[in-house]
């Protein structure tokens, strides 16, 4: 589960900063001075990297056995910029709280 | 299937549905930018489908889920049926004593063999130790005491 977290955790800030990259920068540079190399390059990285999330996000999903709401509201946190950061540390904080409560009472049968 | 046919799961269903064509529509769009020739859209036009393969694995994987956590009322259920006795009383009138499967796994446990055997020390030594982790689910083996 620590390493689930840990894992969307990195490429949620990954993910974050390339959407960053590409919307403060990227954006401007081609449709203000038309030159679309950044929005080329960063934007088909960002689509790749997102795959990852995805992957991640649904992996500690399945780990922490969220219902599926939370879990779609999470992927598609990691598309909004700089509210997706905003979002991976409410998660990471949720997670964390929801395991402390977990090892303060340890179930009897073993999932 | 009619649990999957709740007002739930149809909005489910047409959200899956919706998701999927339009991401399989937006990878044709790039599809189409790509042979005009504006050689970026390949990449978007693979990523595209790819999207949309996802929403139906996370789909198919909730719909198997369901099926899973509510049993089917038919008698027989299979492997998550417990023992006769509990099956017998279960089915009974209307199902719903039958315990949720899905919720937690049963765990196996190995039978002490009951006839004479060299092993049988060391057998039940694993089988404390075995009975040890599954009363402290968070420890290491290397905290077993014994």
């Amino acid at each position: 589960m620590r390493a689930a977290l840990t894992r969307y955790r990195v490429i949620a800030w990954v993910v974050g900063v390339v959407l960053i990259l590409l919307v403060v920068i990227g954006m401007p540079l081609k449709y203000g001075f038309d030159n679309p190399v950044v929005v080329e390059t960063v934007g088909q990285a960002h689509g790749f990297l997102y795959m990852v999330y995805l992957v991640a996000a649904f992996d500690l999903s399945r780990r922490a056995d969220w219902p599926l709401k939370r879990m779609i509201l999470v992927m598609l946190a990691g598309t909004v910029p700089f509210v997706s950061f905003w979002a991976e540390r409410r998660v990471s904080a949720l997670v964390t709280a929801e395991q402390r409560e977990r090892e303060a009472a340890p179930e009897p049968i073993a999932g | 299937m009619k649990r999957l046919w709740t007002p739930a799961w149809i909005a489910r269903h047409v959200a899956m549905v919706v998701l999927v064509t339009t991401f399989l529509g937006l990878g044709w769009w790039q599809v189409s930018r790509a042979a005009a020739g504006n050689a970026i859209s390949w990449g978007y036009a693979v990523e595209w489908p790819i999207f949309a393969g996802f929403v139906v694995f996370v789909w198919w994987r909730e719909v198997r889920h369901a099926l899973r956590a509510a049993p089917a009322p038919a008698p027989g259920g299979e492997v998550t049926a417990p023992a006769s006795d509990d099956h017998r009383a279960a089915s009974g009138e209307d199902g719903t004593e039958r315990p949720r499967a899905g919720i937690r796994r049963p765990v196996r446990v190995t039978r002490v063999s009951d006839g004479p055997g060299e092993d049988d020390a060391d057998l039940a030594a694993y089988n404390r130790y075995l009975s040890w982790l599954n009363a402290n689910p968070g420890a290491k083996p290397g905290d077993y005491p014994g």
